[in-house]
């Protein structure tokens, strides 16, 4: 089968309907490029949101990452715009739903129809037990009443998971989600909303759906009544992994676009690329996109193999790497100057990828959303830190059990496997004055978490309570890089500069961050080569094919 | 605290009414349909002209109102903080004419001065398409035309990313008068459109932009465009010089854009976070949104604080504006682009929304700003200009000669009255340094002498040596950089940018000390802000943290200034040290 890469074909080549100029034009009409969503129709990506024994290609998370990486390189609003959301209401009925519902789902995506996930209502956000919209019993039916909001494809897809209130107590057990076929449904008692206009991600049909008192046949409940939170928060750690690996091929575009500026321009004399501050700052954000990539592929994997810590481990990837990712691309920004500012000529699509990050990290579950989830289960995550890892989580490749969704769990067991390795890892690196300002993050994190009051463990969280979820967040990320160092020998000397930039992030310090220039020399000579060879820039090298030279 | 630096912009105020009234010509509902279609707000600026505006761009001696850069600054900022477009579309006039002001002759200053009056733009045309900031690279030439005596020129080339470059009037454009180029090897001229000869210049098309879409960021292409004697601004050769002075005068104005940008912004934050509905209560009742909101505000105090010295430094120190010109055009931008990013966070998805949350307000003021860190020299080039300042700025206060005591005073005390400004001053070298990092030792000996007799004090006292300390360790860094390489190597812009702050720091030391009697002695919403010194120690946290020597200031002080932000936004006065009701004001 021929790869999306090829497909896709060099954005760079100004007649290529999927090229950067033709997205960038379909991105001011608020459109996808024409064509787009059809090439991926004949793909058949929809086949990737659906697990092997029900018709499709999804195994692997950090597989199916890696799968998605080459369209959100291309265009975010595609990747989002085409079907990720689908994914993410497949989960729940994956997850939750019966066999006529994983059916007629898996029927759905397979046939490249698209399935919106209705959680969000405007005035609620991230307090999902806040919901009100409701579905109450009526004999054999469920009616629908309320609205749902900011909702991707609301206003064309065939069907919707839909988080409804289904008991007026408060509490875990208050909502239930349903599985609806929208185009069946009493067009005087439902409707959909005109869709909204967005700031980014502008291609995407964000929209709303309205229901009022309209019924619909009791079987679209999945799973039982008042499950509806816990097969959400479930469902959630997957889907956050796949959210924030889904950024990942925006800041790899993002820094192939400056790559090649920085060497085509010549500024002062000589070309950007030869500047000091350009050099370092590609090989920062190289170095970041690595880490990004090792926590999100660690966590992904850590959905199969130690599922019980993928609340922790999900939630803090979908917190750190959307800041991770947008740094880096504000730090490449000052690269290219003016040029970043404007929506149009041969830069214009790293603007376009800058305004699509926020939405992209911001979309399903914020950050602080994730920190309050994060922050509850940390004093028992970090009493003891038990056991490491098993190794199979860093070795990329190695097989991995299947992913059961069953085995999720909303609370962790006692015990971190990510900073218990991290720990162990430490004792055994030879020693850098940033291992051993990790160290000491790790030793006072451990301190200071178990000095939280229970009662700012919540919602009421201090400040600095709610601080420690970010080191917790960077210290994860630590054990991440060094683990697939540790399980991926053959890999370039980019750790040291990647540890070195998130203990700068852990602890700021007076003293100017000593990276060894060779260490960053090796780093944007591999950038280099890797551009010139057609690679992508994440961890695992995959092909690419986008012309460097102008 | 009353600043009578706020007089203009008060009065402005009345006269543009309140923005969240679609009635209103600058209204936030008519700015965002303008931003929808990339359409200059060529009806908002009139109203600015009928105002009066760019009679504030010049200066006192040359016929206008300008007598204080800090009234411009605030009035600049009171159009900023309605639209960011609005700001940059009118206010670049006072960057096409401060060639004029800087190096044009009497009559040049008239002239440019009678074109401001009669409200027409004047843009500033600096760069090209290939070379961007490195302007002595520019390939705009300007040849002298045979037989002209004193000579006239022939300009020929394209500038481009302009601000107004197709609908100002006049504009001033740097050119090489001498083929091999070097820092004489350029010149400064005033063009005026009316009396090139036709088909001698040509528009090059408006360019769509990310933020500030109805601004007219345009080019310009001159043929043989012939300019007469009297357009040559100073002397041949010194067209340089007087943009690196003319950028000494406008990076500080920029600022006016970035406090304007947060004061938006930090409104629509607290605005939201006061009324959202979450967990049962509401989001500014969670403390880690009010920390949110308190440390957006502490950035927000230090930009201001910064700004206002910078500003009040062009009349008070100006020889030393080659520092403080770089340093806040550095920090004040930049510290304004992650306080706005991190209030996004706290908006969430209504701030990606166009319909949802006052007009979609949020985003665009993000993208707008965005602009702000880029022109005028950006971010790169004001860090690099601070690290040529490096042999200067690093002698450490042992060996620098002492700082010029009056000069910092009336920059610092507010009561003070300014002299007038004396743009002939201005200086590419600070001979003696910095006034304000060498004054800062005396400021913290003084500090510790208060905290002596006033314990409250003694938490500020602290940070204040912190950055004392923190500076001394920072000039032996800068002392230990290669003097002039030929690149200049990545560590040397951590310096400048940590330099950057603490000049940021000093200022608002010094601001507090000189000013905190008097705005204890009024009540108005600011004043807790001024007690115990809260303000100063929530920035000096903020600038030590951006040191590496982080002193956090205590909860108690960021709860004070979240009760402060939030009665100043609720009740329609401006996110700021000082008392200043806007439009919307209620009493």
């Amino acid at each position: 089968m021929t790869s999306l890469e090829e497909r896709f074909g060099d954005p760079y080549q100004g007649s290529n309907p999927l090229g950067q100029s033709a997205i960038v034009a379909a991105d001011e009409r608020a459109e996808l490029a024409a064509g787009a969503e059809a090439l991926l129709d004949d793909f058949g990506l929809g086949a990737e949101f659906v697990p092997r024994e029900l018709g499709g290609r999804l195994v692997e998370v950090d597989a199916l990452v890696r799968r998605l990486r080459p369209i959100f390189r291309r265009d975010a609003a595609l990747g989002l715009g085409y079907g990720v959301t689908s994914f993410m209401a497949g989960l729940n009925v994956w997850l939750g739903g019966s066999e006529v519902h994983r059916k007629s789902l898996a029927e759905l995506l397979l046939g490249g129809r698209k399935v919106a996930v209705g959680y969000h209502e405007l005035a609620r956000g991230n307090d999902l037990t806040a919901n009100e919209f409701t579905a109450r019993r009526d004999g054999e039916s469920l009616v629908l009443r309320g609205r749902k909001e900011v909702i991707n494809n609301a206003d064309r897809a065939d069907a919707a998971v839909l988080f409804a209130r289904t008991a007026d107590r408060a509490g875990g057990r208050s909502h239930s989600l349903l599985l609806v076929e929208l185009d069946g449904l009493d067009p005087g008692r439902f409707e959909r909303l005109p869709r909204l206009r967005t700031l980014g991600l502008r291609g995407c049909r964000l929209a709303g759906l309205r229901f009022d008192g309209c019924a619909v046949d009791g079987s679209a409940l999945v799973g039982e009544l008042g499950t509806g939170t816990d097969l959400a928060l479930r469902s959630f750690q997957v889907s956050r992994c796949v959210m924030a690996g889904a950024g990942l091929g925006v800041l790899d575009a993002g820094l192939f676009a400056v790559l090649r500026f920085a060497l085509a321009r010549t500024l002062y004399g000589r070309p950007v690329a030869a500047l000091p501050h350009a050099r370092a700052t590609l090989a920062g954000a190289f170095a970041d996109l690595l880490t990004a990539d090792a926590l999100v592929t660690t966590t992904s994997r850590a959905l199969h193999l130690i599922p019980g810590s993928g609340s922790v481990y999900a939630a803090a990837t979908k917190y750190l790497v959307p800041l991770l990712l947008e740094d880096a691309m504000n730090a490449l920004s000052v690269i290219l100057g003016a040029r970043f500012y404007l929506r149009e000529g041969e830069y214009a699509g790293f603007g376009k990828h800058i305004r699509d990050l926020p939405p992209l990290g911001i979309g399903h579950a914020g950050g602080v959303s994730c920190q309050l989830t994060m922050l509850p289960q940390l004093p028992r995550r970090l009493r003891r830190l038990g056991d490491r890892a098993p190794a199979a989580l860093f070795a990329v490749g190695a097989p991995l059990p299947g992913l059961d969704l069953t085995k999720l769990r909303l609370l962790g067991p006692a015990g971190d496997p990510l900073l218990a390795t991290l720990r162990e890892d430490l004792a055994t690196l030879p020693g850098t004055p940033a291992l051993a300002t990790i160290a000491t993050a790790l030793d006072d994190l451990v301190t200071e978490v178990a000095a939280v009051p229970a009662r700012e463990l919540g919602v009421q969280a201090s400040p600095a309570a709610l601080a420690c979820t970010e080191r917790y967040s960077l210290l994860l990320a630590a054990a991440a890089t060094t683990g697939y160092r540790r399980h991926n020998p053959a890999e370039l000397p980019w750790l040291s500069l990647a540890l070195s930039r998130l203990a700068a992030r852990l602890a700021p310090a007076p003293t100017l961050p000593a990276v060894p220039p060779d260490i960053e020399e090796a780093l944007l000579a591999d950038l280099v080569t890797r551009a010139e060879q057609g690679f992508g820039f994440c961890l695992d090298r995959d092909p690419v094919h986008r012309s460097l030279s102008h | 605290m009353r600043y009578p630096a706020f007089d203009g912009a008060q009065r402005l105020e009345r006269v543009l009414g309140d923005p969240a009234d679609p009635a209103s010509v600058f209204s936030y509902a008519r700015c965002a349909e303008l931003d929808d279609a990339d359409e200059f707000p060529a009806d908002i600026c009139g109203v600015l002209d009928d105002f009066g505006l760019p009679r504030h761009y010049i200066p006192v001696e040359f016929g206008g109102e300008l007598a204080d850069y800090q009234h411009s600054v605030q009035l600049i900022r009171m159009v900023a903080r309605r639209d960011v477009t609005v700001a940059v579309a009118h206010g670049k006039t006072y960057l096409g004419a401060v060639s004029a002001w800087v190096a044009g002759n009497a009559e040049q200053r008239a002239r440019v001065a009678g074109i401001i009056t009669s409200g027409v733009p004047v843009s500033w045309a600096l760069t090209e398409q290939a070379h961007g900031s490195d302007v002595l690279a520019g390939d705009v030439t300007a040849e002298a035309v045979p037989g002209s005596d004193p000579p006239a020129y022939r300009l020929t080339g394209e500038k481009w990313l302009i601000n107004n470059a197709t609908r100002g009037g006049a504009l001033c454009v740097l050119a090489r008068t001498r083929p091999a180029g070097g820092p004489r090897g350029f010149s400064m001229f005033l063009v005026d459109k009316s009396t090139l000869a036709p088909g001698t210049y040509q528009h090059v098309p408006k360019l769509r932009t990310h933020g500030i879409r109805g601004a007219d960021i345009s080019g310009i292409t001159l043929r043989d465009a012939v300019v007469g004697h009297d357009g040559l601004l100073g002397a041949e050769g010194t067209g340089l010089e007087s943009v690196l002075k003319g950028l000494q005068l406008t990076r500080t104005l920029c600022c006016a854009l970035s406090l304007g940008a947060g004061d938006h912004a930090l409104g629509i934050a607290t605005r939201f976070a006061l009324q959202r509905q979450l967990y049962g209560r509401t989001l500014a009742d969670l403390p880690a949104a009010r920390h949110t909101l308190a440390t957006a505000y502490a950035d927000h105090l230090l930009a201001e604080a910064f700004s206002v010295v910078g500003a009040r430094a062009i009349q008070a120190l100006t020889t030393e504006m080659s520092v403080l010109a770089a340093a806040t055009k550095y920090l004040v931008p930049t510290r304004t682009e992650a306080m706005i990013a991190q209030l996004r966070r706290l908006v969430g998805a209504r701030s990606l929304l166009r319909d949802v949350l006052e007009q979609g307000a949020f985003g665009k003021v993000e993208r707008d700003h965005r602009i702000v860190p880029l022109f005028d020299g950006n971010t790169l080039v004001n860090l690099n200009s601070l690290i040529t300042l490096f042999p200067i700025l690093g002698r450490g206060t042992e060996h620098a000669s002492a700082p010029d005591g009056e000069g910092l005073r009336r920059c610092t005390e507010l009561a003070q009255a300014l002299p007038p400004p004396r743009h002939h001053r201005l200086s590419l070298v600070p001979r003696q340094g910095s006034s304000l990092l060498r004054g800062l030792p005396a400021a913290v000996t003084e500090l510790a002498g208060l905290a002596a007799t006033d314990p409250h004090l003694a938490g500020l006292a602290r940070s204040a040596a912190a950055l004392r300390d923190a500076l001394e360790d920072l000039y032996t860094a800068m002392r230990a950089q290669p003097l002039a390489p030929v690149t200049v190597p990545a560590p040397a812009f951590v310096l400048a940018q940590r330099l950057a702050a603490g000049l940021g720091g000093a200022a608002c030391l010094l601001l507090w000390l000189r000013n905190r009697e008097a705005a204890l002695a009024q009540d108005s919403a600011s004043t807790p802000l001024w007690r115990d010194g809260v303000w100063p120690q929530l920035a000096l946290d903020r600038v030590l943290t951006a040191l590496g020597v982080p002193h956090p200031a205590p909860r108690s002080g960021y709860d004070t200034a979240f009760a402060v932000l939030r009665h100043q936004v609720s009740s329609g006065h401006l996110p700021s040290l000082f008392s200043v009701p806007l439009a919307e004001a209620r009493s």
